[in-house]
């Protein structure tokens, strides 16, 4: 599979100059960007950019108020059940009592439906799923006891099991160690290869550096969509971050968190 | 000591006061896991209220106290949802709102009565000791009811309580499923308010369930000593009040003792999860 040219794969998500509006405020517009099956694509902004709206608004969560966001060929809403969402680990109730199996599990339920309960092959599904982010033998583990990485690679899992074609993870490496760090970019990079379309959002350049094909850099507007190495310049990169990003030497860009 | 323990459910209306708080003990068991988990003690105890005054309507109707408190326990449920889903108003002043507004209905209504006192005492306590067939009909129809739809609809439930987002991502409708549970935490309200009362059986709901998350590290496990405490409060407080009554001359009220020995089951819940733990960090230490 050739990466050097992704247009011309089926698309998996398409923005064309798409609005969103959260509490009577634009959150961004103009928003132009699509990501091919099999494609890993990066969301990079700083805080309060609009990034984890962009991942609500594919969700069908939030109205869109101008152009069209269109995922796996449909309205947002009605593509949901191919789609997984793997929300920031730390945003979980870390005392609720269920075992990392029944969280991974519990991707498997729009499949099993309403009243059954999970059959033979949704914990074979599971227990894959689990294997496949390196934590097979913390399946029996409370979800709470796990360290904030397991915990991320946990919710990852989940996803996994859900077989989505189209993969939404907000900032997944928040806080996780760097094991952890390189189990979650390895899974990934298997579900790629199986011909799901990741899009992550995050503030780690380093993520956008070492995994990402395209990137799009948010900050209210589109600042830049493209290749990696040819988005993530100092130009462009002190054009969404202001005054937090720092040059070094005419050559990288230091982001500096406030 | 089984004259101790077996010998007051000889009489009869014993013998149906156990068998309600037994079966209320299993429900509100089931039913308080999923308030304690979704974190809505303070909406049922709204609930608990805002049934007072159907009960108060069916009253002065002649109408049965089920049928009155299932009206207005509906009505609420479905106004929480509503107020809830309303950002500028947000739940907690939602549920203020319409607690105060339909109490005061009610005691506008039941202050009108000649035998205001004993009425009040009756819909805010309960007299479980007076319990007949028809009221443990009624609670066993609606303990089948809620168990049946939490049956069919618990893991999604679950789901919603532990990932209210992924949740939604995942397609299930957020307001539906808090609509239901809202429904639900009504009709067990409308079960138990015959034997306890408005102000009683918010304490069957939460204090189990939160008992039995202190020790608890699975939802199975959760729910099974949630159940235990419900039925261990409630036999244990029947006869503690029988006994006390009877040979101490202490005149104790059954509803408020069953009350008594559940707070007194989680006080040692929480002995024993304060002891577990300092195990655990003595166990941990090098």
């Amino acid at each position: 599979m050739s990466r050097r040219e992704p247009r011309r794969r089926e698309t998996a998500l398409a923005f064309d100059r798409a609005a969103v509006r959260l509490g009577g405020r634009t959150i961004w517009s103009d928003l132009s960007l699509s990501v091919a099956h099999g494609q890993f694509v990066a969301i990079l902004g700083p805080n309060g950019a609009g990034k984890s709206t962009l991942i609500k608004a594919v969700l069908g969560l939030v109205p869109v108020v101008r152009g069209s966001i269109t995922v796996l060929g449909r309205a947002p809403r009605a593509a949901r059940r191919e789609v997984a969402y793997v929300p920031q680990a730390d945003t979980l109730d870390a005392e609720f009592p269920v075992s990392a199996l029944q969280v991974v599990l519990m991707g498997r339920y729009p499949r099993v439906g309403w009243v059954r309960r999970p059959g033979r092959a949704d914990r074979a599904a599971a227990r894959d799923a689990l294997d496949a982010v390196g934590l097979a033998g913390q399946a029996g583990a409370r979800f709470g006891t796990l360290s904030g990485g397991q915990r991320q690679r946990v919710l990852l899992a989940r996803a996994i099991a859900q077989e989505p074609r189209l993969l939404l993870l907000d900032e997944p490496t928040n806080g996780v160690d760097a094991v952890s760090q390189q189990l979650l970019l390895l899974a990934l990079q298997r579900l790629r290869a199986d011909g799901a379309a990741v899009v992550v959002a995050t503030h780690d350049l380093g993520l956008a550096h070492l995994a990402c094909d395209d990137v799009c850099l948010l900050n209210h507007h589109q600042v830049g969509f493209g290749p990696v190495d040819e988005t993530l310049t100092p130009e462009l990169l002190r054009a969404a971050y202001g005054g937090q990003a720092i040059e070094l030497g005419g050559q990288g860009v230091i982001v500096a968190r406030p | 000591m089984s004259e101790l323990v077996l010998e007051p459910f000889r009489l009869p209306y014993m013998q149906r006061a156990l068998a309600e708080v037994l079966l209320l003990g299993v429900l509100t068991g089931v039913a308080g896991v999923f308030v304690v988990l979704r974190r809505l003690a303070f909406m049922s105890d709204a609930l608990t209220h805002t049934v007072f005054p159907g009960l108060v309507v069916a009253h002065l109707a002649g109408r049965s106290l089920a049928l009155g408190a299932l009206a207005f326990g509906v009505l609420t449920a479905v106004l929480f949802t509503l107020l809830a889903a309303n950002r500028r108003v947000g739940s907690d002043a939602g549920m203020a709102i319409v607690l105060t507004a339909l109490f005061s209905v009610g005691v506008v209504l039941v202050s009108r009565q000649h035998s205001y006192t004993s009425d009040l005492t009756l819909f805010l306590f309960g007299r479980v000791l007076t319990v007949d067939r028809a009221d443990l009909v009624t609670t066993l129809v609606l303990a089948v009811l809620v168990l049946a739809v939490l049956a069919v609809l618990g893991k999604e439930l679950v789901l919603r309580a532990f990932d209210p987002e992924g949740s939604t991502a995942m397609g299930y409708r957020g307001v539906v499923l808090d609509l239901v549970l809202n429904l639900l935490i009504a009709l067990v309200v409308v079960a138990a308010v015959k034997a306890v009362g408005t102000v009683l059986v918010v304490a069957m709901l939460v204090v189990p369930a939160a008992s039995a998350r202190l020790l608890a590290d699975r939802l199975a496990g959760m729910t099974i000593l949630s159940c235990a405490f419900g039925v261990l409060g409630g036999w244990g407080g029947l006869l503690a009040s029988y006994q006390l009554s009877v040979r101490g001359g202490l005149r104790l009220a059954a509803g408020a003792t069953i009350v008594v020995v559940l707070v007194a089951c989680f006080l040692a819940a929480l002995a024993v999860a304060a002891l577990r733990g300092r195990d655990g960090a003595q166990a941990a230490a090098p």
